[in-house]
This record gives structure tokens, sequence and C-alpha cells, in this order.
């Protein structure tokens, strides 16, 4: 059909076209991190690269705060995802297992959290820590990060175990195990790849996290990435190609990890959706 | 996928137990890192300095020199802040709310000694800065760290905002390259030649953006023209309302509408104006004293223009016969009244304060010493020519207000000179504006 | 309005009572659900320790006088009217909504027909949704940067094309106007991609033959969209809307990294005056109340509307 082949094309044309302006921010940042400091200052700027320079990578890993945001973000995402790996996962048992009454109001509030406005406890927050001795400490991260990122986990695995088939538990059970010991020794075993995803976007979402870091950590012992480089871009405010690498080191591993579980982050987002 | 097998063994309340034990344990051990437990009160052996970053390479020199020097054994880790004066405030108020934190020295900006004082974050100094030693600084500085007769600082380093020229381009264009414009019409007009004869892209840059630096800024303009902000009699009165400021912001936002400086300058910070400088972009600039050291570092700072290109004067008044002012800056020397080491503290305080710090900054990073004796020591006045031009200054540099509510007060003003310059507001609306809302804050913060 | 749905809540409530009462004593003598209690309760803490707790108290400082140096006291309504009469609340309000609007709105429109080619099966469409979760992975606070570079006026890429284009020939990031707009473009780079894939969720579940169906009918693929794919594709739509309202509502990162200050959003208002200011503590609580309250009003329209659409 000559509309069908018209119609192809304008459909590749739209494809393409979203593909592009999705990446050229990136590809922008990765061609600023790798020209040399006398284009990175050329105006107007140059379309295309003339020159290959990668000092910038250089001054990025030689700054001591940048290096240390980025042990700092690894441990704080860590923590966080852990915590919500082992009491989102033990909820989400509970919330797609068993029968109980509350279960839809319980399920609603956690869902709610996911809705709720981080800023509006700010200053609680601030008052509480201090009182608490965590200020600048990584507790005053991960506690609100965990908080924040237990509605997506639990929402995934809820997902997921409900997708699970019966037979193995109800089986188990006939053996006389206990409800503990089916959710420790089968369903988590068999849930590995859902935990697995569901714990890299947990990640994700600790290590993009801004608000938090930006009012409780003051230092290099305890900023994490997300902050130390808005405060590195005050540093070396001329210095574009160094904070265009930082912000790449920081950036591209997590879009490494994600292209590699594409496929299980779009069914688990899919089968959230419409089972949830 | 693995068929678990049918011989499981079940979780035992034993297991569980000792699962839970780990975990407890874990979090214990990652209590001992550094980041898990609260900095206040930690009871590290090095004395820590905190001060912003430093292109001129004098602070590591002299902190190196300190840590090998001192007969004391001191060690000093220095802690690097925010380039951004505003956001390291912050990050100041922040630890003193939360208890303190753990920094010993904190080099400060020249507005925060009326705050920390009030709120007893910082060390009263009165029984170590005594008479005797405060007879060697120059009046100014001593008196911006004296709050309610008392010092809570000790001065390091002056600064004072300077009208930057090149010499070589005003020579081009016909213009006697020794004398500098003195009114903001007359510098128009010569940067609008210079400008039109493709000599520099911009007039003049200055520091626009919606920051702390904008605030002296507006501030030059406004005593320029012969307003105030604060009633110099009592300083529970703002006045900024008065015709005069008015006139000053006018002349602010007519840099931008006679294309004088780039649109741009309403985002402009000392680095921007600095890179734009430094570039041969522009043919003058509002700048702190610090340009010097850059200009002077030829390639080592990527400079492309040279001393010899640049003059240095005291900034243009608003009328003919008139007086620019120059807003005080610079920055001072605190103990955290937290500290638990401040007699260390205090020996690294006189000895950055010290006539031998003060030559070295002076000479390698043009810094403007605050004590008496660098003016008349030859060996320093010879070198850095914007010194001299400095003292002869004193009595053309003022303060911003001083308040125990300063840096609430500095967030308005910062918004209102910014809307000013942008055109977004009139002069007039932001002095009126600018009134009511300081003076809300005065009479909220003493009520 | 608001009153009759609480009043018939609490009707609602107070009929279910005995029933709610005498079912919890049943539901803890089951070993089992018991036990599924015990497992949910870690959860519960968390959310009643560091969301329920933290927000009653900011409540209950938004009525307060914090000054420094002083005792702190009952201030009655005041740091709300000082709120409501406050010029830069004005603009962060009106910023917030403007944004909100027009990113959630751009990222509809855009969101649909790329979760509808995304549906399609294409040569290379694996890439494309690999390419289209990429940006969920981005730093926001430091994405702003980045993009900040590229709005700068001299080196600037955005810039540069815009001021070629004629489209705004000042500098963007001096421009409260221009910064919004740009505000709105960078999140509907970021987050379109993540709104058409919850879209292409909700679009796998229509079932293929009805779409035969109506090719048989001899409907065209315009009338498809509009007759099937948008009913029933709506469920899916207006969660993501909801999702993605709130989202912007609290917008923080963006504005203020990007902005510079110079770009107020509900957020950074309440972070000016809990972190930043050092007399407007109980402002800024005030004004956190405020973000709560109208977060919670935005949910419950949506909730309402996602209902009725389910019951019609």
């Amino acid at each position: 059909m000559y509309e069908s082949r018209l119609s192809r094309t304008a459909f590749y044309f739209f494809v393409a076209l979203f593909v592009i302006m999705l990446l050229f921010p990136l590809l922008w940042i990765l061609k600023l991190s790798l020209i040399s400091p006398a284009e990175l200052q050329q105006s107007p700027p140059t379309l295309l690269p003339h020159s290959f320079d990668t000092g910038s990578y250089e001054r990025a890993f030689s700054d001591s705060r940048f290096v240390h945001g980025l042990t700092n973000s690894i441990i704080i995402a860590g923590i966080t995802t852990i915590i919500c790996l082992i009491v989102g996962s033990i909820a989400a048992y509970a919330l797609a297992r068993l029968k109980f009454t509350l279960r839809t109001p319980v399920m609603t509030i956690i869902l709610a959290i996911a809705f709720f406005p981080a800023v509006a406890i700010l200053g609680p927050l601030f008052l509480q820590f201090t009182t608490l001795h965590l200020i600048n400490t990584y507790w005053a991260m991960v506690i609100p990060d965990t908080l924040f990122a237990l509605p997506l986990s639990i929402y995934l695995l809820v997902a997921y175990f409900q997708e699970l088939p019966t037979s193995l538990e109800e089986a188990a059970r006939v053996d006389g195990a206990s409800t503990l010991q089916v959710f420790r020794r089968i369903t988590l075993p068999l849930s590995l790849p859902g935990i697995v995803t569901t714990g890299l976007l947990t990640f994700i979402f600790a290590w993009n996290e801004f608000l938090f870091a930006n009012t409780f950590a003051f230092d290099e012992r305890t900023q994490p990435a997300t902050v130390a480089i808005p405060n590195f871009a005050t540093v070396h405010t001329q210095d574009f190609g160094a904070q265009a690498a930082a912000s790449l080191i920081v950036t591209v591993p997590l879009v490494l990890l994600v292209l590699f579980f594409q496929r299980r982050i779009v069914s688990g987002l899919t089968a959230g959706s419409t089972t949830g | 996928m693995t068929k678990p097998s049918a011989t499981y063994k079940g979780l035992s309340r034993r297991e569980f137990l000792r699962l839970s034990g780990a975990g407890v344990a874990s979090a214990a051990l990652l209590q001992a890192c550094g980041g898990f437990s609260s900095s206040s009160g930690s009871s590290s052996k090095k004395l820590i300095f905190s001060h912003g970053p430093d292109d001129s390479g004098t602070v590591k020199l002299l902190i190196d020199k300190f840590n090998k020097e001192n007969s004391k054994g001191i060690s000093v880790d220095w802690r690097e802040q925010s380039a951004d004066t505003g956001a390291y405030f912050d990050s100041l108020k922040t630890q003193f709310q939360a208890g303190g934190g753990d920094i010993d020295v904190i080099s400060g900006d020249v507005i925060w000694p009326a705050q920390f004082g009030f709120n007893g974050w910082v060390e009263d100094l009165s029984n170590l800065f005594d008479d005797s030693m405060q007879s060697q600084f120059l009046s100014g500085p001593l008196e911006a760290v004296t709050y309610k007769g008392k010092p809570y600082a000790v001065p390091w380093f002056t600064d004072a905002g300077m009208f930057w020229y090149r010499k070589d381009l005003m020579k081009k264009n016909g213009y006697d390259p020794n004398k500098p414009p003195t009114t903001w019409e007359e510098l128009q007009g010569m940067a609008k030649k210079i400008v039109g004869s493709g000599d520099a892209k911009y007039g003049l840059v200055f520091q626009g953006d919606q920051y702390e630096g904008g605030v002296c800024n507006g501030a030059e303009y406004i005593w320029g023209a012969g307003g105030d902000i604060l009633d110099p009699s009592d300083p529970t009165k703002v006045v900024i309302d008065g015709s005069q400021a008015t006139t000053g912001l006018t002349t602010e936002r007519s840099q931008v509408t006679t294309s004088t400086a780039p649109q741009a300058v309403v985002t402009f910070e000392e680095q921007d104006c600095q890179t734009a400088y430094l570039n041969g972009s522009s043919a003058f600039m509002r700048n702190w004293p610090y340009m010097y050291g850059l200009i002077a570092g030829g390639k080592e700072t990527g400079s492309k223009i040279t001393p010899a290109q640049v003059g240095v004067a005291p900034l243009p008044a608003s009328t003919p016969g008139g007086k620019g002012y120059s807003c005080l800056g610079g920055w001072n020397l605190f103990i955290n009244a937290q500290s638990d080491k401040k007699d260390d503290a205090w020996e690294l305080v006189k000895f950055l304060a010290g006539p031998e710090a003060a030559k070295i900054r002076a000479l390698k990073g043009g810094f403007l010493s605050p004590l008496k004796t660098t003016y008349t020591d030859k060996a320093v006045t010879g070198k850095v020519p914007v010194l001299g031009l400095a003292s002869s200054l004193a009595d053309q540099i003022r303060s911003r207000p001083v308040s125990p509510f300063y840096s609430d007060l500095s967030l308005k003003m910062q918004a209102g000179f910014n809307a000013s310059i942008k055109g977004t507001e009139t002069p007039t609306d932001t002095v009126s504006q600018l009134q009511s809302e300081m003076q809300g804050i005065i009479d909220q913060g003493t009520s | 309005m608001a009153e009759s749905v609480s009043a018939k809540q609490v009707a609602a409530r107070k009929g279910r009572r005995p029933g709610l009462f005498s079912s919890f004593k049943n539901e803890f003598r089951n070993k089992d659900r018991r036990l599924a209690y015990y497992m949910i309760a870690p959860v519960l803490i968390i959310i009643l320790a560091v969301a329920v707790y933290p927000i009653v108290y900011a409540i209950y400082l938004s009525f307060q006088e914090v000054i420094p140096n002083q005792p702190s006291h009952w201030a009655g309504l005041q740091n709300y009217t000082q709120m409501f009469s406050d010029p830069i609340f004005h603009s962060a309000l009106l910023n917030t909504a403007i944004f909100t609007v027009c990113s959630v709105a751009l990222e509809l429109v855009l969101g649909i027909p790329i979760a509808l080619a995304l549906n399609r099966a294409f040569k290379g469409r694996g890439v494309a949704r690999a390419a289209s979760l990429a940006p969920y992975a981005f730093p926001t606070a430091i994405w702003a940067i980045m993009w900040r570079l590229m709005f700068q006026d001299q080196v600037g890429i955005m810039q540069y094309i815009s001021t070629k284009l004629h489209i705004f020939t000042d500098p963007i990031l001096g421009s409260s106007g221009a910064l919004l707009i740009a505000g709105v473009i960078v999140d509907v780079w970021k987050t379109t991609p993540f709104m058409a894939l919850l879209i292409l969720a909700g679009l796998q579940v229509i079932p293929r033959d009805v779409y035969e169906a109506a090719r048989v009918d001899g409907a065209t693929p315009w009338q498809q969209f509009w007759r099937i794919t948008l009913p029933l594709v709506k469920p899916a739509l207006l969660v993501a809307v909801l999702f993605r309202t709130l989202d912007a509502w609290r917008v923080y990162d963006l504005f203020w990294v990007m902005g510079s200050k110079q770009l107020n959003s509900l957020s950074t208002y309440v972070y000016t005056g809990v972190s930043v200011s050092q007399l407007d503590f109980s402002l800024g609580n005030a004004a956190a109340v405020f973000v709560f309250v109208s977060s919670l009003l935005i949910a419950l329209v949506f909730l309402r509307g996602i209902g009725t659409r389910a019951q019609g």
C-alpha cells in the first residue's frame, strides 16, 4: 500500500526525532567533557568537537569533594537500598499473600507516601535530627530516603510476589513449613530477579536525592555527589569541562545499569500498574 | 530456574535472632565509620580551618608553613567551603544551629560578626584580642569585627570594590589613559566608543546576580548617589526609600539599558567578571583587589592581559565632583564557640592575621592587609599598587548594614536589587518594597 | 465541597465502627493474620516516625513564632497571614502552578504518541524503549547544572539556537519568564519518556481483538484512537497524570539549582524559610503545611475523578 510506506517513513522519522531529542543533551555534555579548555570558552560554541582533551576528567577526579561525594553517594544509596529491600520485602509479602482486614488501607497509606511532598517535613526533621545528633551523618539522609523509597519498593515487590505461582508455596505448607519459612526459603529465592530490579530502582532514587542531602549534610565526609557537584560548580564556575565530566561520571554508570536491566524494569513497572 | 529442594529447613527462632543480631552489629560497625556518627564534639586531633576556595594558592602555602613552623605541634586541616558566600553562610548556620559542628577556626565574611556574636556561635575574643593588638589594625576592618563593643573576630584581609580600566583601550580611542572616568555618565560615553570601535565586546562588567555580591554593588550605587540603607544614627531604622537610593538603582539599571554592560550581567558573579576581563572582553570592571594577583599571574592564571594594560581607580560617582563609595569587603577569622581546641585555634588566628602572613598574602595574592604596618612596608607597596590606592581610599569605603539579622536583610536586598537591574521592577518600586520588608525584619528581630 | 466530603467520610466510618472493632479481635486471634501485622509493622513505624509525626510537628510549628535567642510562643494565624501577603509567596505559587500545568500537559500530549509508537512492533523498538528509560536515571540536581550550562549566554547551545532562530535573544538565565520556560523544557525532556512508559503499560492491556472488530466495522485509525484507545487507556492516563502532577507540584531540585535563587517554587520557598533564613522558620513551616494540604487536595480531586470514571 502506498499510504503505508509514507506513514512508515513518517513513523520512523517521529521515533528517530524522539530518540535524538532524548539523547542530545547527553551527547552535548559528553562533547563538553572531552574538548580543550580553549574550545570550551569559545563563543558561540562549536557544534562539533574540534579538539580532544581528557583533562576535564582528571580535574574532576582531583577534586577531593567530588571523590568523597561519590563514595558517600554509594554508601547512602547502598544502605537505603538494603533497608528498603529487607523491610519492604517482608511487608510486601504480607500484602501480597496474607489475608488481613486492613490490607487495603495499609496499601493506600504506603502508596500515599509516594505523593507526600518531602519538603513539608524538612523543618521538623531538622529539629528532630538535631536532638538526636544525626545532622551531618549518613543517617540524616538514609532515614528520609528510606521513607520515600519504600512505596516504590513495596509496590514493585507486591506485584512480583503476586505474579509468582502459589503452587510451590502451598506444597511447602503441606510439608509443615510456617509462613515465614515459606517466605524465606521459597518466595525470596524465586523472586530474586524482581528483588534485584527493585533494589536498582531504589538505589537510583536514593542516589538522585537532593533536598535532604542539601539540608542535612555540609562537608565532604557526608555530602553525596548530588550536593558535591553543584558546590563543585560554584568553586570552578568557569571550568565547564570538569563540571560536565563530573556529571557524566555520576550519571553514566546508572544509565548503563538501567539499560542493562531495561527489559526487567519496563516489565516490572508494567506488571505493577496492571495488577496493583 | 532452580527448583528449591523439598528438604529445606525452616527458619528457626534462633536463626532469626542471629540474623537480626547481625543486622544490629553491622549497623554498629557502620556507626564507627566517619559519616555515621555526629560530628559535633568530635575529638579529632587536627585543628579544622574552614575557608572557601582560593585561586591565589596563598592559603595552602600559609597552612603548610604554619604546620611546619608552629612550636606546639599543631596540625591544621583546611576544610574547603563553597565559593558562594551565601551557601557557605547557610552551611555554617546549619552547623551552629545543630550544635556547633567540628570546625575550630572559621574564615568568614566581613558582614558576619554581628550575627555570629548575637547568637553566641563564635567566641568573644575580648581577652585575647587585646587593646595593644587591636591598635595594630586599621580602624575600618576593626570596627567591622566589633559588635556591641566586643570583638568577635580578628580581621584577616580587607577588601573594597574597585574600578578597573584598560589603559591601552582608552588611549587607542583617544582618551587620556591616566584619567579614568569619574562619573558613571562619563564611563558610559567611553564604553560606547570603545565597544563601537570593536576593541572590546563589553563596556563594563560588574556583579549583578542575585547573591551577596549583588548587594555590595547595589549599595555602592546607592551610596554614590548620596543615599543609605540604614539610618547611620539609628541602625534600627531603614531609610532605603529615599530618592537618592532610587537614583542610585536607576543608574545601576542604566548600565544594562544603555548596553554599557551586557544583558547577562544580571547573572554575573565575581568569577564571570574575572573571566570576561582576563579574556580582554571588557573595557571596564567593578571588582575586588584580588584581581591584581590574577592579572599579574599571566599564563599561570589564564590571563590574556598584563598589569601594564590595566589601571585601578576609585569607583565613579553619580554626579561630577561627587564621591564614589566602595563597599567594604574582606574576611575575618572567628573561633567556634564550641571548639575544644581554643588555645590552638588562637595560635592559628594569630599566625594568619600576623604581619608575615599579611605580607605573603599581599605579594602573592594582591590581598589588602588590615594591618597598618603593611602600608608602610616599601617592599610591599612598591610591588602591589592596589595597596597604595586602598589606603588613599579609606574615607570612601563603607560597610553594609550591621545587624544580627543581616542574612535575612541581605536576602531581600539580593532579590530587590537583581529585579531592579533586570527591569522587572522599577527602582522606585524596589526601594519602597525593600523599605517595608527590611523594616519588618528588623522589627521582628528586635521585638 | 470539602466539608461535605469529610462529613460523608465521618458518617461512613461511624457506621462501620462496631464491625471493625470486633473483627480486629478475631483478626489478632488468627495466627497468620497476626503475623501479617507484625510483617507490616516496621513499614508503618517508619511512616509514623518519619512522615506522620513530623507533619503534625510542622503544623504545630506553623502556629508558633520562633525568634533566635528567645522562647517561641503561640502566634495564631500570623505566619499564614504573613505568607499569603508575601509577594515572593505569590510568585512561588504562580510559578509552581504554571510549571505544573504546562509540564504535565506537554508530557501528556507528547507521551501519548510516543507510547503508541513504542507499542507498535518495529525494528529498533528495543533501542527506543531503552533510550526512553535512560533519563529516569539522571540525577535532577546534577542535570539542572548541565542545563544551566546549555542555557548559558556565552557558550550555551540552547541560547545559541534560540538567538539564531530569533526565539529569545536576551540571556535566558537572566529572565525569570525565560527561566520558567526553560524549567518546563528540562522537565519535559526528563519525564516525558517515563510518562510514555506508564501510558504504554496501559496500552498493553487493551486486547487486540477490539481493534480488529473496529477495523472490520471500517473505523479509521483516527476513529480507533478516539473511540477505543483513549477511553480504554484513560485510567492509566489519569494515574500517570496524578503521579506527575504531584511530582511537579513539589518541584525543588530543578528550580533551586538551575534557577540559582532567581526562580521560586513552593518548595524553594519552604526551603528558604526553613533552612536559609534565620527569622522565617515558622513562616517556612506554614508554607510546608500549605504544600502538604494543597497536594492532598490535588490528590483527592484526581482520585474522585478516577473513581467516578471507573464507576461510569
